[in-house]
């Protein structure tokens, strides 16, 4: 499995007790230089540093083609105030998600708005921490007998990142998860 | 001239009350007296980061990178939200 990760991300995940494990739930994660440009805090620069020194992360090469794609994505971009402001490196890992048919992961409010109505990325896959952590449940990483164990997860990572999920997010994550449990 | 692809009203809704609901428990769970102790510059680019959730527009008000004002926020006790 493919990843691309951001800066909104990166910036929070490095800061959680279990970081460590991302590295095995993706096979490959790709970053853009200006991504890692944006990431200025020691705690980010080491993880993101050890994930490169492990052959785990490694820089997209961004081609022309990648950057008339970009012109066109940002040209499509609603100036409506309701889609939160997206800087260029947000946008490039998108358009590098869908080049790669990879996962993003990203916390940026604007960048999944993108993605629930522009037709073109439609299709992108696009992970918060709280869908990384469900599918590190299935993935065995992380074990859990009942919903409730799970929500210990969650608040570990709420309490090292000062992150909150919607309470309907969680809600529908869980249910996913009881599905899953009961299998 | 390009047109620009427009998200549907429905959609602007959802989203409208998903940003009154997240700039909510960014209020409520703020540390204002943390926030009140803070230099003007500081201030101000808390309480944009409270009212919007944009981490860009917070940062440059503060002259800060992402990863600088986040740290801020922390302290802050404010919470990012998705």
């Amino acid at each position: 499995m493919l990843g691309v990760l951001d800066a909104c991300f990166i910036i929070d995940w490095s800061r959680y007790r279990r970081r460590k494990l991302l590295s095995k739930l993706f096979d490959i994660m790709y970053i853009h230089e200006e991504v890692l440009a944006q990431i200025r805090s020691t705690i980010a620069i080491e993880y993101v540093t050890e994930l490169m020194m492990r052959g785990i992360l490694r820089l997209y090469a961004w081609s022309d083609a990648d950057e008339t794609e970009f012109i066109r994505l940002r040209d499509d971009v609603s100036s409506d105030p309701r889609i939160p402001a997206v800087e260029r490196p947000d946008i490039l890992c998108l358009i590098i998600a869908k080049a790669l048919n990879a996962i993003l992961l990203s916390e940026n409010v604007g960048i999944h708005r993108i993605v629930e109505y522009n037709p073109r990325y439609r299709n992108v896959s696009i992970w918060t921490a709280l869908e990384v952590l469900e599918n590190m449940v299935y993935k065995g990483l992380i074990t859990i007998r009942d919903e409730e164990e799970f929500l210990d997860y969650i608040r570990e990572y709420e309490e090292d990142t000062a992150h909150k999920f919607r309470r309907r997010r969680i809600e529908e994550c869980i249910e996913r998860l009881r599905e899953w449990l009961r299998k | 001239m390009v047109k620009k692809i427009k998200p549907p009203r429905e959609l602007l809704e959802k989203w409208k009350k998903e940003d009154e609901e997240a700039r909510r428990i960014r209020r409520e769970n703020a540390d204002w007296n943390f926030i009140d102790r803070q230099p003007p510059k500081i201030r101000l680019a808390l309480l944009v980061y409270i009212e919007t959730g944009d981490i860009y527009k917070a940062a440059k008000i503060a002259g800060m990178t992402i990863g600088e004002f986040n740290e801020i926020r922390i302290r802050a006790k404010i919470p990012s939200i998705t």
